[in-house]
């Protein structure tokens, strides 16, 4: 079994400690950071998120083979040079929206957003929608994350959209909504550029976003 | 007794820790004493017919209260009570909650395992979203089902064509909406004083419920709320400030739980104990008078699936044999009206409940999340099956083999679940009385429960 395969099985396990000796292991050797981040590390998440998807793991599981990984990047971080500019797929603000102190799914989403390699900054729940705007300011965000549990807080959602319109800066931001009363055609009227029906379709959403976003710059 | 301000006082002073690792916590212990009482999740036991597990789930549910206790959300502060705190409130716990006034008075009591009396049945579209011309018909199909002991709101997209947004002062105004038209309905259903046992679906906010809560709306002194914790073993100032209004006012409470099986807790053994947990929270925080549970999957968003079957029947089960507590529990279906899937799914649940000691808030459907899709006909449904296993005296055994078969017709399709029929399609909206179609449907389904086992004419 070569290192990759020893770190996806490591990660899978979730088994911090190993997670961290490969990745000591991969630093020492000369390995490249990168390469053991993809074929290792992120590939042993996405067997993760889909043995979570078929209920094989449960949220405890999700979050402690999050951690190991974590645990490892922070070991990586200092020796990924050029090859990793930044070191992420993209910077999401994550939040539930005001009023609504639901975060059950919210935390979900934030946990495979990372594992997939997203920075995600979270704003936590009750979040004011302007708050949103400034923290993606702030850092740079290419996508702003909105979840609302109950129907009389995703009312909020489509002010949000409003919101950064008005300060002219819709086009600076992908905005995506989810959550259990969202619906496609809500978040349609709502504005938004993207709806996520759960944690794992919120990953693909945003994939796809950046990949937009990217073609966008180029053009 | 140590009572509502002693409680508010270990919110400011008790053990600090933040939430995140809360969060963690809860699963980590929940997981340890599973493993420690030997709890197992079987498949082909899904109403198991063994008091020894409903014993060990009751257990480790309030070891792990005690272990845990409840986390405040505003303070980062755990509420912590001792055994002897707990047991106290659990031995001084109400035996019976009153609804409604006059010929629609209904008394709840504590039902036991294979019990022959029928589960209270409070009937409600469960906030389902609803246009608001249709808001009065929606839960007036609820108030008029003969076998409902009380009912309350669907959830209208808008008041006086504004939406709804929490913390506003549009969130007030349709609050007192809500109360206003619920009594409506009630006499629009010819039952003027039905209990109402949830008054609010469309606030959020305190304030906007203590406006609304009000004789001059029409409440009556035995109506009531729902107090629920907002995410695993949590509870906040907001939920807190009701209990001192409550408390106050005195209108019925009740304690709302909905553990996600799948989520902080893990899997359907763990769930189940955070769930019985919960209860001890309701009892020690909110001081409910009795408890509703609505225990969901985390990917399929119901609990007719076979492991949430299990965990509804084993706490119910655990609930029951070992307090005195008045404990219910709310059918989330993954189908939508007007389908014999739903006929299906409500029974099974139905079953798995009535024949462990709950009673029955009835009926989430479609997921509780697509707009229009609710009706009082699965109120009917659920209730009237319930009150046939009651009569019946269906037995956990029984019941296990018959849910075995109902399981059979629907199980596969959970994650394609049909999304059913409008509400205006199931219903004329002129005389609020459903079509002839989701009353052949519910028909045929009947045929088919009749076949597994369920008797439909004693009804």
């Amino acid at each position: 079994m070569n290192v990759f395969e020893q770190i996806v099985e490591a990660t899978v396990a979730g088994d911090k400690d190993r997670c961290v000796a490969l990745a000591q292991q991969v630093v020492s050797q000369g390995v490249d950071a990168f390469q053991a981040i993809q074929e290792g590390y992120a590939k042993g998440m996405t067997i993760v998120g889909e043995k979570f998807v078929r209920m094989e793991y449960f949220l405890p599981e999700l979050m402690t083979c999050a951690d190991a990984m974590k645990a490892a990047l922070d070991v990586l971080k200092p020796h990924f040079g050029k090859s990793l500019e930044g070191g992420t797929l993209g910077t999401i603000v994550l939040g539930t929206i005001q009023g609504d102190l639901h975060d059950l799914g919210k935390n979900i989403v934030k946990t495979m957003l990372q594992a997939a390699g997203f920075t995600v900054h979270d704003l936590g729940s009750d979040v004011p929608i302007r708050q949103f705007v400034e923290k993606a300011t702030e850092v740079n965000a290419d996508i702003i994350a909105a979840s609302a549990l109950l129907t009389t807080t995703m009312a909020y959602m489509p002010d949000l959209a409003i919101l950064l319109k008005e300060l002219g800066v819709k086009d600076n931001f992908l905005f995506m909504v989810g959550g259990a009363p969202v619906t496609p055609e809500f978040a349609a009227e709502a504005g938004a550029d993207a709806y996520g029906k759960d944690a794992v379709e919120a990953v693909d959403v945003a994939k796809r976003l950046m990949q937009e976003k990217k073609k966008r710059s180029v053009k | 007794m140590i009572g509502f301000w002693e409680v508010a006082k270990r919110s400011e002073k008790g053990p600090y820790i933040k939430e995140e690792e809360f969060d963690r916590k809860v699963g980590m212990l929940a997981n340890q004493i599973v493993k420690k009482y030997g709890i197992k999740f079987d498949r082909q036991n899904v109403i198991p017919a063994d008091n020894d597990l409903a014993d060990k789930v009751y257990q480790a549910g309030l070891e792990l209260f005690l272990e845990l206790g409840v986390y405040c959300r505003n303070t980062s502060r755990l509420i912590q009570f001792s055994r002897d705190e707990v047991e106290w409130a659990l031995k001084h716990a109400p035996t019976t909650v009153t609804y409604g006034l006059g010929r629609d008075l209904r008394v709840m009591t504590h039902r036991t395992i294979e019990d022959s009396k029928p589960p209270f049945c409070l009937n409600t579209p469960v906030g389902c979203t609803v246009a608001e011309e249709r808001f009065v018909a929606m839960v007036q199909s609820y108030a008029q089902e003969p076998l409902s002991d009380t009912f309350s709101s669907a959830f209208s997209q808008t008041v006086q064509g504004r939406p709804i947004k929490s913390g506003t002062p549009q969130e007030v105004e349709a609050a007192i909406w809500n109360v206003v038209k619920l009594r409506e309905a009630a006499r629009a259903a010819g039952r003027p004083q039905i209990g109402i046992h949830n008054l609010i679906s469309n606030a959020e906010r305190t304030d906007a419920i203590i406006a609304a809560v009000q004789a001059e709306f029409g409440v009556q002194p035995n109506d009531g709320l729902a107090i629920a914790a907002t995410a695993e073993m949590k509870a906040d100032y907001e939920r807190m400030k009701k209990v001192v209004f409550l408390n106050h006012k005195g209108l019925n409470k009740y304690g709302l739980y909905g553990p996600i099986m799948g989520g902080y807790a893990g899997g359907p053994e763990a769930t189940a104990i955070v769930h019985v947990a919960h209860h001890f929270l309701g009892l020690m925080v909110f001081e409910v008078q009795w408890h509703d549970g609505f225990p969901l999957h985390l990917m399929q968003g119901c609990n007719s699936t076979r492991d949430l079957l299990w965990l509804i029947s084993v706490t119910g089960q655990a609930l029951s044999r070992n307090t005195h507590l008045l404990i219910g529990v709310s059918p989330f279906t993954a189908a939508g009206p007007c389908t014999e899937m739903v006929v299906h799914e409500i029974a099974a649940v139905v079953l798995a409940a009535t024949v462990s000691g709950l009673h029955l808030n009835l009926v989430a459907v479609a997921r509780n999340k697509l707009p229009e899709r609710s009706s009082g006909m699965e109120a009917r449904i659920g209730a009237e099956t319930a009150h046939l296993i009651a009569r019946q005296g269906v037995t956990r055994k029984q019941a296990n083999a018959i849910v075995q078969k109902i399981l059979g017709e629907y199980e596969s399709k959970i994650p394609n679940a049909p999304e059913g029929k409008r509400f205006d399609e199931c219903y004329n909206l002129e005389t609020v009385k459903p079509t002839q179609e989701y009353l052949d449907v519910y028909e045929r389904a009947k045929e088919k429960l009749s076949r597994f086992g369920l008797d439909y004419s004693l009804l």
